[in-house]
Order: C-alpha cells, then structure tokens, then sequence
C-alpha cells in the first residue's frame, strides 16, 4: 500500500535529529566556517547521537539503517548546516564501501581504530569523474603506479585513509584502500589552499601522488568485483548527498517563508507580493519533489531494484538543479539582506554551489542516468569514455 | 542604420579598459577580495592616472536634449559607458566600484545640483590630489525597494536642515568625501516629500557606523550611516529651495533618485555582462587546453558553452540598446529595466555553470568562484529582479490602461 508515513523509529530518529541541527549544529555554523573546522564538542556529540554510524554495518559498531531510514535523518540533519555536515568526518563516503564488504580483511585496522572511539577519518577520491581528478592508475605486475593530482577532495585535509576509486591503465575497474597516507613518501597532501566559495569546514584538501606505489595488499577490489562494488557504493553515496541537499533546500525554504511574511514594503507584508509568495512556492515544489525523489531512490536500493543505480544519479541531477534554485531564490527574496552575513542564506547559497561542483556535475548525472535507460543496468558506453579519460595521461 | 559595429572611439574606449581590466584590476582581484579592501598605493596610483569611476558622463545635461546632436556628431556618452563597464566588470566589479569618482552619487548631482552644486561637488575629483569618492544612499533598515517608506527626517532649521536617522548598504559610504543622502521634510505626504542632500564628510552628527560582511563583492565597502542630529546647510539641498518650490506638483526627492536609475542600470547591467563573459572566457580557455576534444564531457561542455556565449550576446545587446536609446534621448526605463534584469540572472547562471564545468577543481583559488559570488549581487541592488519585472510589466500595460 502506498505510504508516506515514516515508521515510529524513524520518527523518533528525525526528531532527534532536527533537535540537534537547530540548537547545535545551525549556532555553529558561522564559526565553523570562520575556524574552517567543526567544533570537536559537535563531532562528539554527533558521534555519540550515531549520525556519523548510520551507514556502518552492525559488525562495525555502526547502526546499518536501511537507507530510507538514512536520508530522512540526513535530511534533517542537513537543515542545521550542510558546511558542518560535511565536516563530521568519520567513514564517510567510505562507510558505503564498508557497508557493501564489512569482512574485506583490508579494513581490519581502520575497524579497530573506529571501533575504538578514535575519530580516524577517511577521504574518499573518486578518480572516474568525468576526469577532473588528474590522477593515473598505471598497472603493472599486479602493481599499481599512481602519479598526478586530485582536485579539492572533501575531508582530505583531515584524514588519514583514502580510498581511491579508478581505472587502471588496461581499462580494469580497481578499488584501492590506503590505511595510512603517511606511510607513503610519495602521496602528499595539499592543504592550506584558497577556499572560500562553500563548505569550508569540510577539511577540502588535493594530493599529489609521484610515483605512489601500491601493491596487492592496499586492493579492495578489482574487476568486476570492483565495479559492482563502486556502482553500488557510489549510488547510496549520491542518494545520501542528494537528501544532505533537501535538507539544505528546507532550512531556506523555511528562513525565506518567515522572513518575508514579516519584512514590509509598499505598506505591507512582501509575502503579499505575488512576486515573492509565488517564488516563495516554488522553493517549495521544488523541495518536496526533490525530497520525494530521494525517498524513492532509497527505497529502490534497499530493494534492490534493477534500476536504482541509474535512477539515483537522476535523483541526484535533480537535487543539484533545485538546490541551486531554491538557495538562490532564498538570497533574492532576502533582498540585500540576503547578500550579508547578517542572514544564513548568503552561506547556504554558496554551501550549495560548493557541494554541486563536488558532487558530480548536473550534466554528467543526467547523461549517466539516461545511459542506464537506454542500455540497461551496464551504463553502456559511458564506461568506454570515462576509460578514455581517465586511462589518459594527466595534463 | 543597424550596426553592431563600434566607432573607432568606442573600440578605443573599449581596448583602453580592456587592457586597465587585464593588467591592472585582474592582478590584485584575488587578494583585495580575501582583504576586503582594494589596496590603498594601488588606488593612489589609479588616481593619479587619472583613472576614475564615474557614472555621470553619460546622464549629463545634454541628455536633455541629446536629440540635438553634437558639434561633432551623434551623443554617445550612453554608449561609451556601458561598453567600458562591461571591460570593468570583467576585471573585478569590486574593485571597479571602488575606482576614486563620484560613483552612483555622480548622476543625482549631474541631473538636478544647481551649476553652483556641482562644481563644488564634481570638481574635488582629480588625478593631482588624494583620491576621492562620492557615495548614494537611498537604503534604510526599512526602506529598500520601497523607497517611499524612507524614515531619514530633515527638519527646515535657521539656515538648512537637521538630519535624522539610519541608511545601510551604501557602497562607498565610509571612504566617501560626500553622500547624497535621501531624506524627507514630511513623512505624511511621502513621496512628495523627498530630498536630497549632499552631505560632506567631517559633518558633526554624521559617522559611518559599520561595514558589512558579504557573499561576494568583498573589496567593495559597504557602510551603514548614522545621522544624529546632523546639521546640512540649505546650499547643499540638491538642487536648492527654489528647485522644488517652483513647481507644485514635484519634482521631489524620489524624483532624483529614480531618474539616475535609468542612467545607472544598463551600467550595472553591463558589468554583469562582464562577469558572466569572465566567467565564460576563463572556463572556455580551461576546457581548451585541458579536455580531450571528444567525449561526453566535451559534448557537454560544448552545449553549455554554446548556451553561455548566446546568453552573455543577448545580455550585451539588450544593454546597447537600452544606452543607444538613452544616447538618442529616446524614454529607456523599460529597456534599462530589462537589460539589468536579464543580466543579473544570467550572470549568476553563467558563473555557477562554469563552476559546474570545472567541477571541484573551480572551488580553489579561481577568479570563476569569485565571480559567482561576485554575481549575485547584481541581481539586487539598483532594485531587485522583482523591481525590474514590475517596472517592465507597468510598461507593457501601460497602453492598456491597467497600472499593475
Ligand atoms: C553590496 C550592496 C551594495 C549596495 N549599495 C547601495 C548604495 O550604494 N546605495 C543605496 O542606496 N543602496 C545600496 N544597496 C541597497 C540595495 O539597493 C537594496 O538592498 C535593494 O534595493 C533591495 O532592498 P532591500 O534590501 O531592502 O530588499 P527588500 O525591499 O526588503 O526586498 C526583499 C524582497 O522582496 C521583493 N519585493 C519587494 N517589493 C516587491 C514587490 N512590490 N513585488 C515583488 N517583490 C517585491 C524584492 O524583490 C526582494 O526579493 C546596496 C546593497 C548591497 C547588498
């Protein structure tokens, strides 16, 4: 039967959630931004609360939530602040890949130190998108021969596991894991850079890799095994970024409702205007049909269904498009005062923009999605591009 | 004739700012924009090039009845300053507004000072003395786009007026030698009771009381004035006593301020134009070099480009026309509505999608980042989109008798 009522659980879970995001997350997040970190007591108490567990499995200590359960949550979690979201640290996006392949004995450490309480971070640096990461996979022997430079990459500056997703140079998925960047001479991170568009608490860092070594023992997986595992991993990992976006969508939403239902002009209320009410709409519709594609794109995962790969890159198409909208309008109908500092939105618009360029572009995601409609669950000949790309040498 | 050509002093003009916009603006956009503030040796040394910021030359007296031509033939001040601007807003708008001048304070003075007015306020602006700026300040707390709910009061006093009260979001407003500063003698009858005021800076009662932190346009100053009982002598009336007592039915303050939109906006409509093209151009060199000429990627960032560079054009010339009709003393309040209205958007667009071409690697350190949120900007001030749509809608209506 058709339902749209979350369970008790859920409820709860949200609840507490958007407690947190508006009392601890939401106060900090101007001060995350000016210290270009978050607040060890938030990433605490997060951790304490499980939002940085939901992905995890059980054998690791984590909540392992279906993922309908997970963007709900995430979507209120994002309300409070996408900056400090993204800055949480933890497993992140790797806590997918760890989710799809708990027992890989590759972890071993890095579930030790998790389990331990210890706030290890892992980066995760996905070398297939449409090639903006300069970076090469050279396989040679059962070797591997990494050289060239990543773009920014979330949560690099603080981490110190990268996972690294790629194409080696005879076209072979491969998946590698390093446990611990330091230990490689030849893998150094640029941090420090000139950030200031968005998302400045979310430790964005480049590597540079010179002739970086990695033998069997950092492989997670290669092959096929690699490519179902990416494909799988990558999907939740967009869905959850997409409901991050929702979240960001209802907190201007909701700051541009009450703001203009209580600032005057021309002798009364601007909601008044048309101009403003019907913008003020349209935020709306935009955010409801984005939070509604999230929930289904999750459900199809959980239920595996055949087309969720593909439908969740749409899904997340969507997410970009409307958070850019909705931001956007957020500033405009705050007038001036939506351009200082004074008000979120002027952040939230910028935190908006900084999470679409990172997270795979608009174009790409629509082109992928459709590859998945029109030649099935292979996403046909995107494969052979992104080969092309990325198997060449960086300039 | 139709002509999308320049005159030979237009592609001057042009080359001139170009090159200024390249060498000179570009090298410090960065650093002024993480500072806040363009560099104080940098302006001195613009200054005494004698390189200044003003919006004036094109609504001058002439404008009047530039139908008349010239001696030396057609008026094209209009044109020359949007074509310059669009070079200032490809190099930094920040910085470009932040050129010594008399700034968006130069038009009100040029339309409605008296002789006297504005050469004492017009001529403090030169390249062998300290650089200088005038500043406009309309804005108040609670008086944005509607700007007859100004609460600024001037109560007639032995001599001038007494100011009272609070404007915010003046760019300029700290560093400026004078503001012309919007007030009114009577709440009660609103717009009719508008005036504007030269006031100087120094005056007793009038202090900048803070600066805003912004998205973008950062090396641009953006103060709040206070008022407190500042005392503004009557020869600083813009325009004098007689000026609005001649005429019963008005001119008033509001007037003056309105009548410098149609002047100023194709010139911020201008500098979006340059933005976006920034954006555009710096992008399109990148996937130039560094994209291999196949590809989805490429497909795709030759569709988006192709779009940009249609909407960058239509921008430029709804601008153009908007300043040929002011050239022509032709009336251009839609058209320079329409021009800024389209430009805002399309900078914004321009500069987000350039963003999404470069991916993560346009998050560090590029000139497109700023400019995005540089962008944003110029779909606010000289009235929102929503302002700009509600005047180009009256226009359309107009002839059918609907005031909408
Ligand atoms: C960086 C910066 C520099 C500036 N420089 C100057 C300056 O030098 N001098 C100066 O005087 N001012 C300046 N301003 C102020 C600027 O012009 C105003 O912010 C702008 O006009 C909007 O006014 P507001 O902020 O009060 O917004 P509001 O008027 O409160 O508008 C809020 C929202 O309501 C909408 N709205 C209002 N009325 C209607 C309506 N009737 N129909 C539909 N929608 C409506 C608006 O479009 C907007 O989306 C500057 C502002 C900034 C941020």
């Amino acid at each position: 039967m058709v339902s749209f009522k979350p369970t008790d659980e859920e409820a709860a879970f949200v609840k507490m959630a958007k407690d947190f995001a508006l009392h601890e997350i939401r106060p900090a997040a101007r001060e995350s931004e000016e210290n270009k970190k978050v607040d060890h007591a938030i990433i605490k108490k997060a951790n304490e609360l499980g939002f940085t567990l939901l992905e995890l499995p059980e054998s690791w200590g984590g909540l392992e939530l279906p993922l309908i359960s997970q963007v709900q949550i995430t979507e209120a979690l994002a309300m409070g602040d996408l900056g400090v979201v993204q800055g949480l640290g933890g497993a992140g996006d790797a806590a997918s890949f760890i989710r799809m392949d708990p027992d890989n004995s590759l972890l071993a450490d890095y579930k030790i130190s998790l389990a331990s309480g210890t706030e290890t971070a892992a980066a995760f640096l996905n070398c297939e998108e449409d090639g903006k990461h300069k970076v090469t996979i050279e396989a040679s022997g059962g070797e591997y021969l990494l050289n060239g430079r990543s773009a920014p990459v979330k949560m690099a500056e603080k981490a110190e596991c990268l996972l690294i997703s790629g194409v080696d140079s005879a076209g072979e998925d491969v998946l590698l894991w390093i446990g611990h960047i330091q230990q490689h001479s030849g893998l150094r991170k640029k941090t420090g850079g000139d950030y200031r568009l968005g998302l400045l608490s979310s430790h964005f860092a480049s590597y540079e890799f010179e002739n970086v070594k990695l033998n069997q023992a950092s492989v997670f997986a290669m092959g096929e095994a690699a490519r179902s595992l990416k494909d799988n991993a990558i999907s939740r990992i967009i869905v959850l970024e997409a409901a991050k976006e929702v979240g960001l969508m209802n907190a201007a939403l909701s700051y541009t409702a009450e703001y203009t239902s209580q600032r005057k002009a021309f002798g009364q209320e601007i909601a008044k205007f048309q101009g403003v009410s019907f913008n003020v709409a349209q935020m709306a519709i935009a955010a409801s049909a984005a939070r509604n594609l999230v929930w289904h794109a999750a459900m199809k995962i959980d239920q595996q269904e055949a087309d969720a790969i593909g439908f969740s890159m749409g899904t997340l198409n969507n997410a970009h498009e409307a958070v850019r909208f909705v931001t956007d309008s957020a500033v405009q109908l705050l007038g001036g005062h939506g351009y200082v500092q004074e008000h979120p939105v002027e952040k939230w618009m910028r935190d908006a923009q900084a999470q679409v360029n990172v997270f795979m572009s608009e174009s790409e995601l629509l082109a992928r999605s459709g590859d998945y409609l029109l030649s099935g669950t292979k996403g046909g000949i995107q494969d052979d591009i992104l080969r092309t790309v990325t198997a060449s040498k960086p300039s | 004739m139709i002509s999308y050509e320049l005159s030979p002093h237009q592609s001057q003009v042009k080359a001139i700012v170009h090159w200024f916009a390249e060498n000179e603006i570009r090298p410090i956009a960065m650093i002024s924009d993480k500072q806040k503030r363009v560099p104080d040796e940098w302006l001195n040394k613009v200054n005494s090039m004698g390189i200044t910021l003003s919006t004036s030359s094109f609504g001058d007296d002439e404008g009047r009845n530039a139908a008349k031509k010239e001696a030396k033939g057609e008026r094209q001040g209009n044109r020359l300053g949007v074509i310059a601007s669009e070079e200032m807003g490809w190099g930094d708008p920040a910085i470009a507004l932040t050129l010594p001048g008399p700034g968006l304070g130069g038009p009100p003075v040029q339309h409605s000072g008296t002789p006297e007015q504005k050469k004492r306020f017009l001529s403090i602006f030169s390249r062998d003395e300290e650089p200088r700026w005038g500043a406009y300040a309309l804005t108040e707390p609670d008086a944005g786009s509607d700007v007859s709910g100004l609460q600024t009061t001037a109560v007639k006093t032995d001599g001038g007026y007494i100011l009272n009260g609070q404007k915010i979001f003046i760019t300029n407003g700290g560093r400026a030698s004078w503001v012309v500063v919007f007030a009114t003698v009577d709440r009660s009858i609103g717009r009719a009771g508008h005036r504007a005021f030269v006031v100087e800076k120094g005056t007793p009662g009038f202090s900048c009381s803070r600066l805003a932190d912004k998205m973008g346009l950062r090396a641009s100053e953006t103060a709040e004035l206070v008022f407190e009982d500042c005392f503004v002598p009557v020869e600083n009336l813009l325009g004098g006593e007689e000026y609005y007592e001649n005429l019963s039915s008005g001119p008033s303050g509001f007037r003056v301020a309105m009548k410098t939109f149609d002047s100023t906006r194709p010139i911020i409509a201008a500098m979006a134009t340059g933005i976006a093209r920034g954006a555009y151009e710096y992008t399109l060199d990148i996937i130039n070099k560094e994209f291999p000429k196949h590809g989805r990627s490429y497909q795709t960032a030759c569709a988006i480009l192709a779009k940009l560079n249609q909407n960058i054009t239509a921008s430029r010339l709804l601008t153009w026309e908007a300043a040929w009709k002011a050239d022509m003393g032709l009336p251009n309040a839609k058209e320079a509505a329409m021009c800024k209205a389209y430009s805002g958007k399309i900078a914004l667009e321009a500069t987000s999608k350039c963003l999404e071409l470069l991916g993560p690697a346009g998050m560090e350190d590029t000139i497109v980042e700023k400019m995005y949120r540089d962008a944003k900007i110029f779909d606010i001030f000289e009235g929102t989109n929503q302002i700009q749509q509600l005047i180009i809608a009256r226009h359309l209506y107009e002839p059918h008798g609907v005031r909408v």
